[in-house]
């Protein structure tokens, strides 16, 4: 079976896990405080919804900011 | 006897083989010989000479589910050479469905869908809850055939009911239940589940099924792998890295049980001219992996129409705007005659006096003829007041029946899309068909792929754009018995000019329920349209009262 590449990592949240639970999960050994923030700064896609911040059971969460990578697909034209 | 004799055909298979010269026989709703040349006698006979006979089109991605309840032919997608659509896409489907769920799911339909009241309302008579039954309801109905989707949503209500299925995860024996559920869906004939990471309801609240942990979708994923039927999935598409994980996932739920996935739209853009790179990388890579998740990219550019009687797509990210559309009609005169509310509503699509946001917009139908064809923009600077003012303007001169478009705005590149849409990878589809039907046409994609990326820009062949809308198709989805011109398959078949085969111009119709009015477009250069067997579609005699749809997987 082929290798993946390395993509920018993400967790799904467990049922009944908030904020705290989550960032304790995904960022171990971290304060919490400290944990949520990074996690809001990286997921702001869950901070612009209604009510912001609520977490659904299908989210994805993003549990390390952004790579820089870009496309090495050449089909496309100009 | 044969019951239809096309002659003379250039015979497009549906493989993507070389094309070929011969006739066709059908009998009994079956194609009873490809190619050669047939005697006869038969009780129709179908002069193709000049033309190409291919297999009957199959849309992966419509939202017909309430209009063929009143439409049997599915107008005009029929006309255009599509004899197979997929419904029950993004998360919706009329069933499974408690009759107590019905208002919620309708409300539904109209928020993502733009589904106006009059497709539902007293449009059908709904007697069926239960899979079974609407496939029971569709058989002798329908003109074409019909692949159904069972969706998240409705499966999460009728185990959970309405309010929790909007509130939290399913418990173990919930999903349990939905895997029965969904079991019987397949049972009865469903091609799939699907489910949706994006939508929300009436109340822009989350849909059912975006409450869905991982496990719930692994579960029903699991049941799917029993019949090796299709997860279809809409993604953050306007984010390329939460598109990215939704690949991922897609592609471990394929590997794990062994199902065919498909998300859609991708779309390409200028706002993100890295996505469709980076998401076919990724593709690509679960490919050699042995996952199947399949990309569904539409022909056609974005283009959206619309008057201020409904609130369109367009408004999506101007909630002042979009909430003032929402409006009861009298309410919204009155706000948009008011001068403070007036001024709201400029001040949010021009703020700090920035004037691009309307100045693009066209006037496409007005009783003004000297308006039609200008910008708001050039509009506006005649009357010495702004783009926003002038659309508000223009809509209440004419009691808001005018009309406006706002052309390319993405997807419309077609050196990019060319080669895009000819890619192996990419599954050809996404027309939203039936759906956003007051914001555009979402008719003549596949006349479109002819017109645009065959006959223009060369960037297909015609033997490998008829695969992609047929053969291809109906091999990604598993729907047996169509897709090709084979002995022996179900005559669905579509006879066309491929030097003239195109879209027509988009133009509001007042042909819905109620006299609902929106947007179509006519099929360009198809002379006729077969399904199993029998006439459904000419250029010369219009529709036919033929119903010989059937339910594909049924």
């Amino acid at each position: 079976m082929s290798e993946l590449t390395e993509q920018r990592r993400f967790v799904t949240p467990e049922p009944d896990e908030d904020w705290p639970a989550l960032a304790e999960r995904a960022l171990p050994g971290e304060p919490s405080a400290e944990a949520i923030e990074k996690l809001r700064g990286w997921n702001l896609h869950l901070f612009v919804r209604n009510p912001p911040g609520v977490l659904l059971g299908s989210d994805v969460i993003f549990v390390e900011a952004p790579r820089v990578v870009t496309g090495r697909y050449e089909g496309l034209g100009s | 006897m044969l019951d239809i004799l096309i002659r003379n055909g250039r015979i497009v298979d549906g493989t993507g083989l070389p094309a070929f010269h011969g006739d066709i026989g059908i009998q009994g709703g079956r194609l009873a010989r490809v190619g050669g040349q047939l005697t006869g006698p038969a009780r129709h006979e179908i002069d193709a000479c000049g033309q190409v006979v291919a297999p009957g089109f199959i849309d992966p991605h419509t939202h017909f589910d309430a209009q063929l309840m009143w439409d049997a032919q599915a107008r005009p997608a029929l006309e255009h050479g599509v004899t197979t659509v997929v419904n029950g896409n993004c998360s919706l489907s009329l069933a499974p469905l408690r009759a107590e769920h019905r208002p919620k799911l309708v409300s539904m339909f109209q928020q993502i869908e733009e589904m106006p009241d009059a497709a539902f309302d007293g449009a059908f008579a709904w007697e069926w809850e239960s899979f079974a039954d609407y496939v029971a309801a569709l058989r002798g109905r329908v003109a074409l055939n019909v692949a159904p989707l069972a969706g998240h949503s409705p499966l999460r209500m009728w185990v959970m009911g309405g309010a929790e299925a909007q509130k939290r995860a399913a418990t173990p024996d919930e999903i349990r239940a939905m895997q029965d559920l969904l079991r019987d869906c397949l049972e009865a004939g469903a091609v799939g589940l699907s489910t949706s990471y994006v939508d929300m309801d009436e109340n822009l609240f989350p849909v059912p099924s975006r409450f869905a942990h991982f496990e719930e979708i692994d579960a029903l994923a699991a049941v799917l792998g029993e019949y090796g039927r299709m997860l279809q999935v809409v993604p953050e598409f306007y984010n390329t890295d939460i598109t990215l994980a939704r690949v991922d996932q897609l592609a471990e739920l394929s590997l794990r049980h062994g199902i065919p996935t498909t998300f859609s739209p991708l779309f390409d853009s200028a706002v993100m001219p890295e996505n469709v790179s980076r998401v076919l990388d990724r593709v690509g890579e679960q490919f050699q992996r042995g996952a199947r998740v399949w990309p569904q990219v539409q022909t056609r550019p974005i283009d959206i129409s619309f008057n201020l009687e409904v609130a369109s797509l367009f408004f999506i990210a101007l909630p002042a705007w979009y909430l003032t559309l929402r409006m009861p009609r009298d309410r919204k005169l009155a706000a948009l005659g008011d001068p403070g509310t007036r001024q709201g509503l400029i001040d949010a699509a021009e703020p700090g006096g920035d004037t691009q946001r309307f100045a693009h917009l066209r006037v496409r139908d007005s009783r003004d003829a000297s308006l039609i064809g200008r910008n708001l923009g050039e509009i506006a600077k005649e009357r010495s007041t702004t783009p926003a003012a002038a659309l508000i303007d223009l809509s209440l001169d004419e009691d808001l029946g005018v009309h406006f478009l706002s052309a390319n705005m993405g997807h419309e590149d077609p050196s990019r899309i060319g080669p895009l849409i000819a890619n192996d990878l990419v599954h050809v589809g996404a027309s939203d068909a039936g759906a956003h039907i007051q914001s555009f046409a979402t008719y003549g994609d596949t006349g479109y792929l002819f017109s645009e990326f065959v006959r223009k820009g060369h960037h297909l062949s015609l033997e490998h754009a008829v695969r992609k809308i047929t053969g291809e198709t109906a091999q990604i989805w598993g729907i047996p018995d169509r897709g090709l011109l084979r002995s022996g398959m179900a005559a669905d078949v579509v006879v066309f000019d491929p030097e003239t085969i195109a879209r027509g111009d988009e133009r509001p119709a007042h042909d819905m329920p109620e006299n609902g009015m929106r947007y179509v477009r006519e099929a360009r250069g198809v002379d006729t349209v077969i399904v199993n067997g029998e006439l459904t579609w000419s250029a010369k005699g219009g529709y036919t009262d033929a119903r010989p749809g059937v339910v594909a997987n049924a």
